[in-house]
């Protein structure tokens, strides 16, 4: 690990006046994923600011505004307390299930709301610092494009990165419609929509986001819906608890008798970012919520599937898993 | 004072528990050792080839970096005194990627780390073999004798003409130990006497080879080594962490510490080889066997051998008049392979035990009843009797505990909901075998106080050899267990075994065994007296006033061991859940039933058993390093990328020992528990996911794609 400079703070503005002066500098939340990377020598801070005492931990009910009878999550809020919020569980138990499917008990005490959306891939390749990676070091090359991908992309993937990204929450987060909330530098707040907020890697997998270096996540805000009945988050990986998915998928409907009136679907361990099935949503809407109509949004859905060497799989996976998580919203 | 139970053979609770929960046990690196400095090893990045500079200079002006070493400053080492894997600084060489190329010393241990990513090197690289699927067709016969063809009768002919038979390829990935403790070392020079703390399963196997590598007599390395967290074989044979250790802090002058990161144990202690299995078995149509063929490719190191013997159960478990057992070997620019929990017992047998079961499916019979069918009353392999076997007892009353009646003999029929039920079974073995180890009791009476000290070079891997020997020792004596003390783990103390090949506990259970027969029966002739019942030693101390005695027994095996053959055999169990969409598996249950012998703490033995097991089923699910064969590196390097099962994975599991009498392999009649545990696990997973899907998996491990 680098020498660094460890810097608590307590409130948000200095955070990030320290955070804009200095561009080798990183917030640290939990630090469960940015640690791990340092002693890895794959980031490179030297300076972390440590945000965990920010105090913006909150999960409470929106009042105004247009997300008014929502929800909002602290950013620094830990993801065990986030999942277990009375709130949470009852409004959105899609991402309850989301954040308990990921990692373990002990990390999920650690980790911060920020700090899950902001972890980065767990590509083999960009771990290895002796692999060429261009999302660690921009023009190295893809390891993984002709190298081992069995756990690698099959939507929206490019010739310089075909990584995925890791996150359960954020699934479930890009299903429910969620929107991130960011401080910038001069105190102004702005808002991303959380299907923005994630890139493709396109010719700068480097960047992982749309956030600007020296922006603070505040918080994440869940907008009103009526999808807490018919929810579903399945998560499918080599092992029932602990591993990264193979393919995941948020599922929710929102019904009108059998019929659905929305339906939110999101592809986790396919692509770069937590992948939308604009496709499977639309072809679902205003139809019978039958096995029938499941398996064609499904199949509509994976025709734009890119498969590469090693994981094929995925797409009839991926099928299996939108039908199933379907059904299982249905509590079938 | 005498104590009125026999302790062997009860499931008393560790004596070292609480020391281990209470963080008290001291593991390797643990020593609170002064003014300590830190080594960190840098590795090469490429797989063949030489090493044409190493700039050290960055590394260097780190604060706090006290040397650099690689093969330009090393001190010279004697490359074949018995370490594993080369990988020792001596020469630009590069034979494996992640090969060992230099090490940073510094006052802390961020500083080393920090310090040895700065150091740069170049290569001049040649053509690395790594690519074991394409180079398998070119694989040569192994150097190592024992490796060589058997052959009896004519296998071939028996295939070509038998009324039924399965010719299948069966798979199995590379694997790694991964104990819980990285290797990890500390040395302490005092003149030219090292001593080095370092978890060793042979205690006087590390000494010698450390010694020997180090150009020292062995007398001058002291190994300490009484506690060690895991090392299923990575252990046994030490490597060239050890060594460097002490030749860091010899070029320091100063006390060093070396740990491995886990990232690192992926090529530095051996691993378990990828195996090629082809399986031939021949019967008649009522199900008698005729012919066993078990062909195994693999890979070696590329100036070193090493290979599991795929092929030992298959030696020894069916009644077969025609047999054929071969190797054949690619020598590859990967780590030298190791022992590995089972070696070759656990991978052959998935094999083996794999071919019985789609044998029984073509008979249509029950395989418990083709394996029953086709017991050898002898060892098929040289003709000798059995010192004891209870595979028949193993496969009826685990088939009664465990309700095999309700299997469905036809496979993907027993469907529970989301999930497909299946059943497997199957069986293996291991040789038990007791290697010469000596001991000391010492004994000293305070009053109506005695106590006892037992001292031997042996190893307790986290199996229980502490607990079993203060067992087998409070009998022994005639003592209460709290008043023993046992030392083991120090290569001062008599030479003794290693806990390898599961001969630990029969090898110095029955030398602590004898020298408190010994002790007790001097102490009778030093009384002079003539007893009617026999006293114990500990009454004795008493009764003649002695205020303190010892005794030293050299122990060897009783010459029955050689007359027969002498094994441990199991029958395993497994009930599977394979999810109907997405092909994720649940071993719901699993019961081992096992006949060891003489079980010595019935609860450290179920420990074993399971840890077994569940290493087992990692190896049918889960288990798998994998090889990016252009550059020859793991891409699995770490536990999020290598799984082993997790407590989700596994439902209830249960373990059975036969009360099995074993009276000539040795005095205890103790078999031997440590790798049986994982022998015909993974194929009885596999069985069952064949049972529940009515798919033959035959590489493992049988991850969720395989099954959709
Ligand atoms: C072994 C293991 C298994 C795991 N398995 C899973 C899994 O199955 N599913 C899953 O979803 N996750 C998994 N994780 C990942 C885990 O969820 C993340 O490590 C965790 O959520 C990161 O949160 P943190 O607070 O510790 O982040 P940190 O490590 O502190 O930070 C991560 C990144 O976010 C940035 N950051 C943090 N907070 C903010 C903020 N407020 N604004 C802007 N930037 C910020 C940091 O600068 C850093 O770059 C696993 C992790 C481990 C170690």
């Amino acid at each position: 690990m680098r020498p660094f400079k460890f810097t608590p703070v307590t409130d948000a503005a200095s955070a990030i006046a320290l955070l804009a002066k200095n561009e080798h500098a990183r917030f640290i939340g939990g630090g469960t994923n940015l640690l791990d990377l340092m002693k890895e020598d794959v980031e490179r801070p030297n300076e972390l600011i440590d945000i965990s005492r920010l105090g913006i931990t909150k999960v409470s009910t929106i009042l105004t505004g247009n997300h008014s009878g929502g929800v909002s999550i602290g950013a620094v809020g830990k993801n065990a307390d986030t999942a277990n919020h009375p709130l949470i569980r009852q409004k959105y138990p899609l991402l309850a299930q989301a954040i308990l499917a990921g990692a373990s008990a002990q990390i999920r005490n650690m980790a911060t709301n920020g700090g899950n959306l902001l972890q980065r891939t767990r590509c083999p390749y960009f771990y290895d610092v002796a692999m060429p990676c261009n999302k660690r070091q921009p023009g190295s090359g893809c390891g993984a494009l002709e190298g081992i991908n069995r756990m690698h992309a099959i939507f929206g993937w490019s010739e310089h990165c075909v990584a995925v990204y890791p996150s359960d929450m954020s699934v479930a987060l890009a299903a429910l419609g969620a929107t991130v909330k960011v401080r910038g530098t001069a105190g102004q707040e702005r808002s991303i929509a959380f299907t923005d907020f994630h890139r493709l890697p396109g010719n700068t997998p480097e960047r992982d986001t749309n956030l600007a270096h020296g922006e603070m996540v505040t918080a994440i805000e869940l907008p009103p819906d009526n999808f807490a009945g018919n929810s579903y988050y399945l998560k499918v990986r080599d092992r029932a608890s602990y591993a990264f998915a193979l393919v995941s998928v948020a599922a929710a409907l929102e019904l009108s008798g059998s019929r659905i009136v929305n339906a939110r679907i999101a592809l986790g361990g396919v692509a770069h970012k937590p992948w939308r099935a604009f496709a499977a949503e639309r072809l679902l809407a205003g139809k019978e919520a039958t096995e029938a109509n499941f398996l064609l949004a499904a199949a509509e859905e994976m025709k734009s599937a890119k498969p590469l060497g090693h994981n094929l799989f995925k797409v009839e996976l991926g099928k299996r898993a939108i039908v199933r998580s379907l059904q299982m919203a249905m509590n079938k | 004072m005498q104590q009125a139970k026999k302790l062997t053979g009860m499931p008393v609770d560790r004596i070292d528990g609480i020391l281990k929960v209470t963080g008290k046990a001291s593991y390797a690196t643990d020593y609170p050792v002064k003014n300590i400095a830190y080594a960190v090893l840098f590795k090469s990045t490429i797989a063949a080839g030489s090493i044409t500079s190493i700039d050290t200079s960055e590394a260097e002006k780190v604060p706090g970096v006290l040397s650099v070493i690689t093969h330009l400053n090393a001190p010279k080492l004697n490359v074949k005194g018995g370490l594993r894997g080369g990988a020792l600084l001596q020469g630009p060489e590069i034979e494996f990627h992640g090969q060992h190329i230099g090490m940073v010393v510094a006052e802390t241990f961020e500083q080393a780390r920090y310090a040895a990513r700065l150091v740069k090197v170049s290569y001049r690289q040649t053509d690395a073999k790594v690519d074991f699927a394409k180079l398998a067709d070119r694989a040569v016969p192994p150097k190592d004798r024992g490796m060589a063809d058997v052959k009896r009768g004519d296998t071939a002919a028996a295939l070509r003409n038998a009324e039924v038979k399965v010719e299948e390829i069966y798979q199995t990935p590379i694997e790694h130990h991964h104990p819980l403790e990285p290797h990890s070392t500390i040395a302490v020079w005092e003149g030219d006497h090292v001593t080095l703390y370092n978890g060793s399963q042979i205690v006087n196997g590390a000494q010698t080879a450390a010694a020997a590598t180090l150009n020292l007599k062995p007398g001058n390395v002291r190994i300490v080594s009484p506690y060690i967290g895991g090392g299923f074989g990575s252990k046994g044979g030490q490597w060239a962490n050890l060594v460097l250790t002490a030749v860091a802090a010899k070029v320091v002058s100063r006390p060093v510490k070396l740990a491995l990161s886990r990232q690192q144990m992926f090529n530095s202690v051996g691993l378990r080889q990828r195996n090629i299995q082809k399986l031939g078995i021949a019967a008649t149509k009522d199900g008698k066997l005729t012919a066993l063929a078990h062909e195994t490719t693999t890979h070696v190191a590329i100036n070193s051998e090493f290979l599991e013997p795929c092929g030992d159960c298959s030696k020894v478990m069916y009644d077969v008049p025609n047999s054929l057992i071969t190797y054949r070997v690619v020598p590859l620019n990967i780590i030298l392979p190791t022992y590995t929990r089972g070696p070759g017992k656990s991978t052959g047998s998935f094999a083996l035990e794999s071919a019985m079961d789609e044998l029984a499916f073509k008979l249509n019979m029950d395989p418990i009843e083709l394996r029953l069918k086709n017991q050898p009353a002898v060892d098929p392999s040289d003709g000798k009797p059995w010192s004891s076997r209870s595979t028949i007892q193993c496969l009826k009353e685990g088939a009664r505990a465990f309700g095999w009646e309700k299997r469905n003999p036809v496979p993907g029929k027993t469907i529970q909901g989301d999930y497909l039920v299946g059943y497997g079974v199957a069986c293996g073995s291991y040789p038990a075998r007791q290697r010469e180890s000596s001991a000391i009791v010492r004994l000293t009476a305070k009053g109506p106080d005695v106590r006892a000290t037992i001292e031997l070079a042996a190893s307790d891997l986290g199996t229980g050899t502490h607990t079993i020997l203060a067992q087998t020792a409070a009998d022994g004596l005639g003592l209460p267990i709290d008043k023993i003390h046992i030392r083991i783990g120090d290569s001062d103390l008599p030479p003794a075994a290693g806990s390898v090949g599961s001969v630990g506990a029969a090898s110095f259970a029955n030398a602590v065994n004898d020298a408190c027969r010994k002790i007790t029966d001097e102490l009778v002739v030093k009384s002079g007296k003539q007893f009617f019942v026999a006293p114990t030693a500990a009454q004795l101390m008493i009764s003649e006033r002695i205020n303190s005695y010892e005794a030293r027994v050299d122990a060897k095996p009783p010459v029955s061991a050689n007359q027969y053959s002498s094994h441990s055999f199991n029958a395993n169990f497994a009930e599977v859940w394979v999810n109907r969409s997405t092909g994720m598996v649940k071993v719901a249950r699993f019961l081992a039933v096992t006949g060891a012998g003489k079980i010595l703490n019935p609860k450290t033995a179920r420990s074993q058993i399971i840890g077994g097991n569940v290493w087992g089923i990692g190896m049918a699910l889960t288990e798998e390093s994998v090889i990016d064969t252009r550059w020859g590196n793991f891409i699995t390097r770490s536990f999020a990328d290598y799984h082993v099962p997790a407590n989700l994975d596994i439902g209830s599991m249960e373990t059975i020992f036969i009360n099995e009498e074993e009276k000539f392999s040795n005095t205890l009649g103790v078999k031997g528990i440590g790798e049986v545990g994982i022998v015909g696990v993974a194929a009885a997973v596999v069985n069952a996911i064949f049972n529940a899907t009515g798919k033959r998996v035959r590489d493992l491990p049988v991850t969720p794609d395989k099954l959709l």
